[in-house]
């Protein structure tokens, strides 16, 4: 594919994922908050094909095809059976930062992004590298989405948020970040969900709330 | 290995065995006479030797071969060092095995067979002796090894001959402080591993005093007999070693009739005024205390570490 | 992938790897009844591929290989040179003997489940892939892998009894601190080089600054230190030691040990090489001769006082490896000074006091999980008179207790010997180099050694004849018995290297003297065939000529002996007598002297040092507090530098986790909190930094 096509394609991608990460912040139903994050596990997927299909390198392509699977499909579709499960509560009401200061602080995260990533950019200039802030940018959201929302299942998304953007960043630093990190740092985002569903569901039936905060009462 | 060292290698072992009773019983004299008693005569250790082979041999109930083979091993490890060490002849016969460390090394594993015999009696007397001895051999070993720095150092070697020809050669080197030191600290070593007073009485017969009768209570007969001779011959391997290494004169240092019967003579004189006047000094001290005893090793360990810091300093 | 020619090492190299996965994957796989046995072949296996590799490498074909892709970033490089094939022959020799124990010990031990017979030749494995590693990387992975591996083996037995828990607790902490210092000292090294191979490590060497040189050497030398059980991060050895299943025991102190030495000996001699010459250098080598003066005279004191069969042993191998850092620092010190000769002979001593150090501890802790195995107790006072239920055992344990106690014929008598050698000739007479450090000291390390000497000699009569010998002070060793062949074949497998190593030292001198040639560069400083001869100053020893003089002088004492009674004991046996008694009644075998009672003597005279504690708890009647209706004494020896050193920092650290507390008030957005504005200012920092 020729250059032009390449960096539209690109930044269409990258513009995805920060959009998404936005809504993530914006929305406080639970259920679009899940196919938001859905919406950018696509984004991130085509964005690892926009690469593959640049570097004509077949094992890019093996990684966009598996994290379509993952990152769209498979933890998504765990996050809505925890959904399911979690009881009436459909909606993240009391955030600690509400949603126009969230909206205000993801603005100042991402020039703080920008700011940090500027030494890398310089390393290597290139239409991948220059897309470098916008990863760094939803790591930032990310965190602070598990920083300031009350429940679990948002709290989750937050961190899958997290590695979202990680591995955005990996793959426009270098193309090859290797089959086996790749796939190991995913095992792990697995496992974490995993756990962390089992976890919540115990809490549920133990003290019949998954708000994280109620349980300061347990403080010793 | 020479043949000075062969017919030396020969004549060392059949001297010492046979003159090391006699020594006992020249130094049982002198207390005897300072004593104002008339004593029992020079030849009575061999008397008491040839009683005890002529007597039946017993084992305790419930020893293992460790108590038996224990006095074989003591006699040997003394045998093996009247052998090898520079008594009557300078050259050795084994010359690989005359390293004074092997010498010192061979005479505490005779006395590590007997407090393994004392252990294995199973009595609380053997345990008690051998309990002692080893922390008296702790002791000592410190002192033992640093004296022998002291002397290796100016020599260059710790092979006994060089250091006995070294002295030999530069007979101005024995009045040296380092000498003088390192012989003072080597009495107190020569004390304590012999059991001589101040720190055992060979004599004693209270069980609860006993050092080194204690390990031996249980044995009689020849092997009381190979114990008893072969305490006699470290004693006098003992005052040899102090003797030649200080005192060197009179050594045989050529193969011939003349010389070897001068070392012959000048070891077993050299051997005899020790022996006297250890005897004679054994009269005017009292046993110490087993918990004062490490007082005195280490003032022997200080003036052992005395000598070696001079030998630097006065190089 | 880049490799030099396919040697005999590589090949012995490769063999141990592929063994020893498939063993692991056997010891996976196999039911529990075959299982001891497999895995004890396939260890044995790979201790043998260790000992070819091994020698080949001290023969001479030293073997370099390089896999990029198995790590990330840095990949592995292997190169097994004269210095590590000593370091991985004598590992795997430990290890043949310690399996060939295993298969009949974990068999009878319950220690056939699946977790411990994986574990076990990974273990083995590991520890023959430190030395052979070249990168800073490789050694890293292979050094925690061989301590995960190691940790879960001591953790065997936590279920039998409670404080193995405790055990591999300390265990895992210490060593694990140990790693961050190794860490933090090569990656210091390796940050002033191109990468972290061990060849540009040496070429970076020679333009550190001073100071950095410094630090690289005190943090490796934490690391390794503590590994080696140099005082004082030595807490780990003696608990560990004992809760280990035996011939974990026996790998750890005879084999892992090592390579904290081998650690010491890489970064000090040789990848801070040039560093080392010149004054500068010189308070390094004394640092190293201090601290091993100090191990050696304190694990001594320790393990004289101990009536714990494997903590005595355990706190010898503390002892033995103080020795072994009097001879490095010694060696180093004459490096520095500019006398080659000496150098090598000091480090020639130290490597082969390493050699026969794992040939007789080997041999000690296996005959020690001997007597565990038929009494079920480790404890002295409670042990005695195994010799006619378990004579081999006896026998062999007598040896190892010969051998380390460092008496003729014994086998660590001609290590010291070579070590007092090196430290007399250092002392310099008339003419050479003089220096004051050296000067002072020479006489306060022979001084040391002699303490240990005595004292080693002390401890070794207690263990053996307390122990073994006399009547049992007990009902646990009135029923034993003797052990199964298996065990009896290991530890007849390390008995026979000790004799080998006390008789004929000249058979390895050839390997030793490669490596320490290989490290300092020159000539061999020790040779001979049947006397060991010293190259450069006066000295020779011949360690077979005297045990056969030994052995000569004794048949004749017996024979002389017999022919002088001949006449009175004319086919008459001989007679059984009761033992004295004072005429009280025979003696019963309680008031045989016991362990404590033996130390007791040494323990007032180092009562400063030792400082024991006693509990004395007296009952009294309920009628009258005049009668008493019994008394209970207790005596514990701990471990000082334990009770001064450590306690205060534990505690100090839990003061500051009780401060900390208050940072936890149980919210977890404040938690989560915490970490996003440290990120976030970690972010501004580094955008105004840049």
């Amino acid at each position: 594919m020729n250059d032009g096509v390449y960096v539209q394609l690109l930044d269409l991608a990258c513009g995805a994922l920060l959009l998404t990460g936005v809504l993530v912040l914006w929305r406080r139903e639970l259920a679009v908050i899940i196919r938001v994050f859905a919406a950018q596990g696509v984004a991130l997927a085509a964005l690892v094909a926009v690469l593959a299909a640049h570097e004509n390198s077949p094992e890019l392509w093996i990684v966009a095809v598996g994290l379509l699977i993952l990152r769209a499909g498979v933890l998504p579709l765990l996050l809505a059976r925890a959904l399911a499960a979690a009881g009436p509560a459909r909606r993240e009401t009391r955030p600690l930062v509400n949603v126009a200061s969230s909206l205000l602080a993801a603005a100042v995260l991402a020039l703080l992004a920008y700011a940090v990533s500027r030494p890398l950019v310089a390393l290597s200039p290139s239409p991948a590298t220059q897309a470098i802030p916008v990863g760094i940018t939803v790591v930032l959201i990310g965190f602070f989405v598990l920083v300031t929302r009350r429940r679990a299942l948002s709290q989750l998304v937050g961190f899958l948020l997290m590695d979202n953007g990680i591995t955005t960043v990996g793959f426009l630093t270098t193309s090859s970040v290797g089959l086996i990190v790749e796939l190991g740092v995913s095992l792990d985002v697995l496992l974490a969900v995993l756990v962390l569903r089992i976890l919540t569901a115990r809490i549920q039936e133990s003290f019949g709330d998954a708000d994280l905060d109620e349980l300061r009462e347990l403080h010793d | 290995m020479s043949a000075l060292g062969v017919v030396g290698g020969v004549l060392q072992p059949v001297l010492i065995v046979s003159f090391s009773p006699v020594l006992l019983g020249v130094m049982r004299q002198v207390r005897a006479h300072l004593e104002g008693r008339a004593g029992a005569g020079i030849a009575q250790p061999w008397r008491d030797l040839r009683k005890l082979f002529g007597k039946e041999a017993i084992t305790p109930r419930g020893t293992t071969e460790v108590f038996r083979i224990a006095p074989l091993v003591l006699i040997g490890t003394t045998a093996v060092v009247a052998v090898v060490a520079p008594f009557v002849t300078t050259d050795s016969a084994l010359g690989s095995v005359a390293d004074l460390f092997a010498v010192v090394a061979l005479l505490a594993l005779g006395t590590v067979a007997l407090a393994l015999a004392g252990l294995d009696t199973a009595t609380a007397f053997g345990g008690m002796g051998a309990s002692r001895e080893m922390t008296i051999i702790a002791l000592v070993e410190p002192t033992l090894l640093v004296a022998i720095f002291a002397l290796s150092v100016r020599v260059g070697s710790t092979n006994l001959a060089d250091i006995v020809s070294s002295t030999l050669r530069d007979p101005a080197r024995t009045i040296s402080p380092v000498s003088l030191l390192a012989a003072v600290a080597l009495v107190v070593v020569v004390v304590a591993e012999t059991g001589r007073l101040p720190v055992d009485n060979p004599s004693t017969h209270l069980e609860l005093t006993m050092v080194h009768e204690a390990m031996v209570l249980e044995y009689a007969g020849p092997d009381l007999a190979l114990v008893e001779l072969a305490s006699a011959m470290r004693l006098t391997v003992f005052l040899g070693l102090l003797a030649n290494l200080f005192l060197p004169w009179g050594i045989a240092t050529e193969l011939t009739p003349g010389a070897l019967l001068v070392g012959v003579v000048a070891l077993m004189v050299k051997v005899g005024l020790l022996g006297m006047v250890l005897a004679a000094g054994e009269v005017f001290m009292a046993k110490l205390r087993l918990f004062r005893v490490p007082e005195l090793l280490a003032g022997s360990f200080l003036l052992a570490l005395l000598a070696v810091a001079a030998s630097f300093f006065l190089a | 992938m880049n490799l030099t020619a396919l040697n005999l090492t590589g090949v012995g190299l490769g063999a141990a790897v592929v063994i020893g996965v498939c063993t692991a994957l056997l010891g996976l796989v196999l039911p529990s009844r075959a299982r001891p046995a497999a895995v004890g072949v396939g260890t044995a296996l790979i201790g043998a591929a260790g000992v070819l590799a091994g020698a080949a490498a001290l023969a001479g074909r030293s073997f370099t290989v390089a896999l990029p892709g198995v790590l990330p970033l840095s990949g592995v490089e292997f190169a097994l040179d004269a210095l590590g094939g000593l370091f991985v022959a004598v590992t795997g020799a430990v290890a043949v003997a310690a399996s060939v124990f295993a298969i009949g010990y974990a068999r009878s031990h319950g220690l056939g489940a699946r977790g411990v017979q994986v574990v076990f030749p990974l273990f083995v494995l590991a520890m023959l892939l430190v030395p052979a590693a070249a990168s800073v990387g490789t050694l890293l992975v292979c050094w925690e892998l061989m301590a995960l591996t190691s940790l879960l083996l001591v953790l065997a037995e936590h279920r039998q009894r409670r404080e193995v828990a405790a055990a591999g607790r300390w265990y895992a902490v210490m060593t694990h601190l140990g790693f961050l210092a190794i860490l933090t000292g090569l990656l210091l090294f390796a940050a002033h080089a191109t990468d972290d191979s061990f060849t540009a490590l040496r070429q970076a060497a020679q333009q550190l600054p001073p100071g950095v040189g410094g630090a690289v050497f005190v943090a490796t030398l934490i690391g390794f230190g503590s590994k080696a059980g140099v005082v004082p991060l030595h807490a780990w050895l003696p608990r560990a030691h004992p809760e280990a299943p035996s011939h974990v025991s026996a790998l750890m102190s005879a084999a892992m040990v090592n390579l904290g030495v081998y650690g010491i000996i890489r970064v000090g001699f040789d990848l801070l090489g040039f560093s080392m010459l010149g004054a500068g250098a010189r308070w390094w080598w004394l640092l190293v001769l201090g601290l091993g003066a100090v191990s050696a005279v304190y694990g001594i004191l320790q393990a004289a006082m101990s009536t714990d069969l494997k903590r005595l042993l355990g706190y010898s191998t503390t002892e033995n490896m103080g020795l072994v850092l009097v001879g490095l620092g010694a060696a180093g010190l004459f490096a520095s000074l500019g006398q080659a000769a000496l150098a090598g002979l000091a480090l020639g001593a130290a490597l082969l006091h390493v050699l026969n150090h794992a040939a007789f501890k080997s041999l000690l802790f296996l005959a020690a999980g001997s007597v565990l195995h038929a009494t079920g107790t480790r404890d002295l006072d409670a042990l005695g008179g195994l010799r006619t239920a378990m004579p081999v055992t006896t026998g062999l344990f007598g040896l190892g207790a010969l051998g380390a106690s460092a008496l003729p014929p014994g086998t660590a008598f001609v290590s010291e010997w070579l070590l007092l050698q090196a430290l007399i000739h250092g002392l310099p007479s008339a003419g050479g180099v003089t220096s004051t450090a050296a000067a002072i000291a020479m006489p306060l390390a022979v001084a040391a050694v002699a303490l240990t000497a005595g004292l080693a000699v002390a401890t070794f009569v207690k263990a053996f004849g307390v122990g073994f010998l006399a009547k049992p002070r007990s009902a646990a060793p009135e029923g034993a018995r003797e052990s199964p062949v298996a065990m009896l074949a290991g530890m007849g497998l390390a008995g026979l290297a000790c004799v080998l190593l006390a008789l004929l030292p000249t058979l390895v001198v050839p390997a030793v003297s490669e490596a320490s040639g290989f490290v300092l560069g020159g000539g061999p400083a020790l040779s001979g065939e049947l006397t060991l001869r010293l190259v450069g100053v006066t000295g020779a020893l011949s360690p077979l000529l005297l045990a056969v003089a030994l052995l000569v002088a004794v048949v004749l004492a017996a024979g002389l002996t017999r022919v002088v009674t001949a006449r009175r004991r004319v086919g008459v046996a001989r007679r059984s007598a009761r033992l004295w008694d004072c005429g009280g009644g025979p003696l019963s075998a309680r008031m045989e002297y016991t362990a404590t009672s033996f130390a007791e003597p040494l323990q007032r005279v180092f009562d400063d040092v030792v400082a024991p504690e006693t509990d004395v708890d007296v009952d009294h009647h309920e009628e009258s507090r005049y009668l008493v209706r019994a008394v209970e004494y207790r005596r514990r020896v701990p471990d000082r530098i334990e009770r001064r050193l450590y306690q205060p920092v534990l505690g100090a650290v839990a003061g500051w986790g009780e401060v900390g507390r208050r940072l936890a008030t149980g919210s977890v957005h404040r938690y989560l909190g915490y970490g996003f504005y440290t990120v976030c200012a970690a972010f501004m920092l580094l955008a105004v930094i840049r």
